[in-house]
């Protein structure tokens, strides 16, 4: 950790920014709920870190989807996901975001996330444990110094790609439903 | 203090103010999280947060009243630190500014439900709402206590009340007048609207209230602004009742001390309910301040 690094931070503030100050919106769509509030507290305490719950994405550039994900549940975390300022980090946080996990099989459940959102970092479990979070966290550390994480960049570019995809599922009165403000324009 | 001086320090005292604030933010989060037995953030982390919100790329904006809200309530606040006395500095003080801080401290309050109201979202609306109404809850105590120490003191110049102060620590305001100064540290936290009188951004219930819309840029002003508030208000507490101070280590020693007390009690106590807050704010601060006003007019006559 260079956190107290003071040359590089004044080299590269806004890296250094982005790096020690990812707050979280965290979107516990089922399971999660049981990981994740002992790591924001007193038990792991991940304030250490910098990564702090934010009430709002407007606020927020980490973005934790946790638990299998339904179609209902799309909806709410496109519509999330768009209000949220570039740049943006999302992690999926169990297996079921990566495949379906138990539920592959059920009429509901979107199985591979990454069709309809860009995914920067998977944990895969059922489920991990709470430290994976701060893995995932130094490890995102690491993607952002390289400059290896571009999952907002590619969202704008393919904006096509995810639409089709978004409009397969959620039928296009959801497309039309997305207000300009929060528009990703290609 | 000559002109020149004068010039110097209404460009200087903001920055130090901020880097006060800034600092007391740092440490208030380090200290609740002791408290809580937590390690906590670095003591520097609000820093590193204000620096990536005002290098975050994109910043929504939401018309141009949320644009101008924000900063008429940033103008406000640096206009109403510059007529404090921050130990033995006043820039813009002359006779008279206690009654201009009671008009000016309300303006940044107003610019940021300006900038919230025009967001749109209704979490915001009820976080202006909740904030208004706590802000007549602590304005009817706090107004009573300025009008004690206006009686008792017989001027309505700050600078001039400290100084009266000076001389020992009895004739500091908290002995002077002790039921104002309880009256006033009762309502210290609803003013600064930390816990147990977070209401207006409860962000486990309203999603953080009036700061909701605010991202990058937007939400590192916000920011700025609560910390300038806090400033202002502390700076008033040991103006009035610690007797102010000759230069600006100790002034900023007393205000450590009164935060951190603030940050002991916000710690442990879970948030109040708004109807809560309103009947606390109209009772005991209110009793105190009314009982301390009849007796400096009793005393005094």
């Amino acid at each position: 950790m260079d956190r107290a690094d003071i040359k590089k931070a004044l080299k590269d503030p806004h890296k250094w920014g982005e790096k020690y100050s990812l707050w979280a919106t965290y979107f516990c769509t089922g399971c999660g709920i049981m990981e994740i509030p002992p790591v924001l507290t007193a038990r792991w305490d991940a304030e250490r870190f910098g990564v702090k719950p934010m009430a709002t994405p407007r606020q927020s550039n980490l973005f934790l989807i946790t638990g299998y994900v339904s179609i209902k549940t799309l909806r709410a975390i496109i519509l999330s996901y768009e209000q949220m300022p570039d740049p943006k980090y999302t992690v999926a946080f169990g297996s079921c975001p990566i495949d379906g996990g138990l539920y592959h099989t059920s009429y509901n459940t979107v199985n591979h996330l990454d069709r309809y959102l860009p995914i920067d970092g998977w944990i895969a479990g059922c489920m991990p444990r709470p430290e994976a979070i701060f893995i995932a966290v130094t490890k995102l550390w690491k993607m952002i110094d390289g400059e290896m994480v571009d999952g907002y960049k590619r969202y704008r570019e393919n904006i096509d790609y995810y639409r089709r995809n978004q409009e397969r599922v959620l039928g296009k009165e959801f497309i039309d439903s997305i207000p300009a403000s929060t528009m990703v324009k290609p | 203090m000559t002109i020149w001086m004068r010039i110097v320090w209404i460009a200087v005292l903001p920055i130090v103010a901020l880097l006060i604030s800034v600092f007391f933010m740092g440490l208030s989060r380090k200290v609740i999280a002791r408290v809580q037995r937590r390690y906590g953030p670095p003591i520097y982390q609000p820093v590193i947060d204000l620096v990536k919100l005002f290098t975050q790329h994109s910043n929504i904006s939401h018309g141009m009243i949320f644009d101008m809200g924000l900063i008429i309530a940033l103008a406000g606040s640096l206009v109403t630190l510059l007529f404090i006395p921050v130990g033995g500095i006043h820039p813009l003080s002359s006779s008279g500014d206690l009654l201009v801080l009671i008009y000016l401290m309300l303006i940044s309050p107003i610019g940021v439900a300006l900038s919230a109201g025009a967001s749109g979202n209704p979490n915001a609306s009820i976080g202006i709402s909740r904030k208004l109404t706590l802000a007549l809850g602590y304005e009817v105590p706090f107004l009573l206590v300025l009008l004690t120490v206006m009686t008792q003191g017989g001027t309505t110049s700050l600078v001039s009340f400290v100084q009266g102060q000076s001389t020992s620590i009895l004739s500091w305001g908290l002995f002077r007048f002790p039921l104002s100064a309880i009256a006033m540290f009762l309502i210290l936290p609803v003013m600064l609207g930390i816990r147990p009188f977070d209401i207006a951004g409860a962000p486990q219930e309203i999603a953080s209230g009036p700061q909701v819309e605010f991202g990058g840029k937007y939400l590192a002003l916000a920011s700025i602004e609560h910390g300038l508030h806090l400033f202002i208000v502390i700076a008033l507490f040991v103006d009035l009742f610690l007797g102010g101070a000759a230069n600006l280590g100790t002034f900023f020693l007393k205000m450590l001390l009164v935060f951190l007390i603030g940050v002991f009690i916000g710690a442990v106590y879970p948030r109040f309910r708004i109807d809560q807050a309103l009947k606390y704010c109209w009772k005991w601060p209110t009793l105190f301040a009314l009982l301390g006003l009849i007796l400096v007019m009793i005393i005094g006559s």
